[in-house]
């Protein structure tokens, strides 16, 4: 995502689509997906970490107004946000002076699914742990940030392929 | 200087993103009920022990105005307990002198269980039969009571059964007084209801009003003093005008009788013995 427009687009489609339709779904009572934070996946190599903290922070107080679990999201988008260049560099070993955007073709099936699958589970286990704030029932905790997880990389895996570059 | 805004500069992205990381947090404590409770409980319990580590170490330089405190009223406390003491005794004397005076009297009379066999009420002389006699200890001229008053004296005795002149008997003649003047009078039956009886005898310048209590007066061998026997229901003058006759309820129900008990004082013979001599010598 090169310009704010097309940054805003996303923003908006994938808040109303996770607010409006994913949020009310508890797959078995455990999982949610949250193919949001593709909005911070989505973002190019080089975008300064500012600007992503800060959009996630947005991003995520956003959704926390339409699900009414104020602090939630944001904290963990934005925690996310913090470690998404690590993570990118770490997985794709691809110089990050070349600014690129992290999709299937720049990056190859293997690294993405890494990245994607890291991406997700760092969210879901923050977000999880905040939402149950309490390490009493921690085998339910550690089944619902997999599946959480495995949903989130399902939705963000199916929107990365209706939407894929053709070359 | 320079380094430390280079370093701040270099660095800039870690403290945008504490900053918004507290800032979220802020807010999921504030607005989330759950979260924000163990949030408070769990740093209550951090500053509690803050507070007492601090508390430990600067009540020891207050030490010394407490002691003058403590010291104060303690004196207080001890001339209070000092008067508390002195009024309690001065008021428990008599209490502890009842209780004394009581066993006391108690000490002096043997108290058997008997059970009535035979009574009646309608004749102009009415006997009682108890099955107690003298294999039990029972002998003639002992009183006999039951738990609401007198019933009469005993008249006959076999070895295992006696024979009580109640006080529904014409015959019967029981030394009493008014509880509370203690003036003394003789209890009489003169026929009529089984409920009342009558005081003969009783001074005109006695002091009683109708409704006092009429008991034993302990003046004879028989009865010990005190025991009740009825209240005062009605009074007239006597047949010669020099006393009143007092008509008395009666407490013992002897329509009911049932349970007595004997009651047998330890030196009366001696006592009688005595009378008897001054008797003899008139």
């Amino acid at each position: 995502m090169k310009n704010v427009l097309t940054q805003l687009k996303w923003f908006i489609g994938l808040a109303l689509l996770q607010a409006l339709i994913l949020n009310q779904m508890h797959i078995g009572g455990y999982a949610t997906p949250f193919p949001y934070i593709y909005f911070i996946l989505k973002f190019h190599s080089r975008a300064s970490r500012n600007e992503l903290l800060l959009w996630a922070f947005f991003m995520g107080l956003i959704m926390d107004m339409f699900s009414d679990t104020v602090g939630m999201n944001a904290a963990s988008l934005t925690c996310l946000a913090f470690f998404r260049t690590p993570i990118l560099q770490m997985i794709t070993f691809r110089d990050l002076d070349e600014d690129f955007e992290p999709c299937v073709k720049m990056v190859g099936l293997a690294p993405f699914f890494r990245y994607v699958l890291l991406s997700s589970l760092l969210f879901c286990i923050l977000y999880v742990t905040l939402d149950t704030f309490s390490f009493f029932n921690w085998p339910v905790l550690i089944f619902r940030v997999l599946t959480s997880t495995l949903t989130t990389l399902f939705c963000i895996m199916g929107f990365e392929y209706m939407w894929r570059k053709k070359v | 200087m320079k380094n430390l805004l280079d370093f701040l500069i270099k660095y800039n992205h870690w403290f945008l993103f504490i900053l918004l990381e507290v800032i979220s947090f802020a807010l999921l404590f504030r607005f989330n009920n759950y979260q924000g409770s163990v949030f408070f409980t769990s740093s209550n319990s951090f500053v509690g022990v803050v507070y007492d580590l601090k508390n430990s170490i600067t009540s020891y330089f207050h030490l010394k105005d407490i002691n003058n405190d403590l010291v104060q009223e303690n004196v207080e406390l001890k001339l209070q307990l000092e008067a508390y003491k002195n009024s309690l005794t001065s008021l428990s004397k008599d209490t502890v002198d009842f209780e004394r005076i009581r066993q006391e009297s108690l000490s002096e009379y043997d108290i058997l269980e008997a059970r009535v066999l035979n009574n009646s009420l309608i004749h102009a002389d009415n006997y009682i039969t108890i099955n107690k006699g003298e294999k039990d200890g029972v002998h003639s001229e002992m009183g006999v009571v039951d738990g609401k008053g007198v019933v009469g004296i005993v008249y006959l005795t076999s070895s295992n059964y006696s024979v009580v002149i109640p006080i529904l008997n014409s015959k019967s003649n029981i030394s009493c007084k008014i509880k509370r003047s203690d003036y003394l009078g003789f209890l009489v039956w003169d026929g009529g209801s089984s409920q009342y009886a009558m005081v003969k005898d009783m001074p005109r310048h006695s002091m009683f009003s109708l409704g006092d209590t009429i008991v034993t007066s302990g003046h004879s061998a028989v009865f010990p003093s005190g025991i009740p026997i009825g209240t005062i229901e009605d009074m007239k003058d006597s047949n010669d005008g020099l006393s009143y006759q007092l008509k008395v309820k009666l407490f013992t129900d002897f329509a009911c009788l049932q349970d007595v008990r004997v009651v047998s004082r330890r030196n009366k013979d001696e006592q009688i013995q005595l009378e008897e001599r001054i008797k003899s010598r008139e």
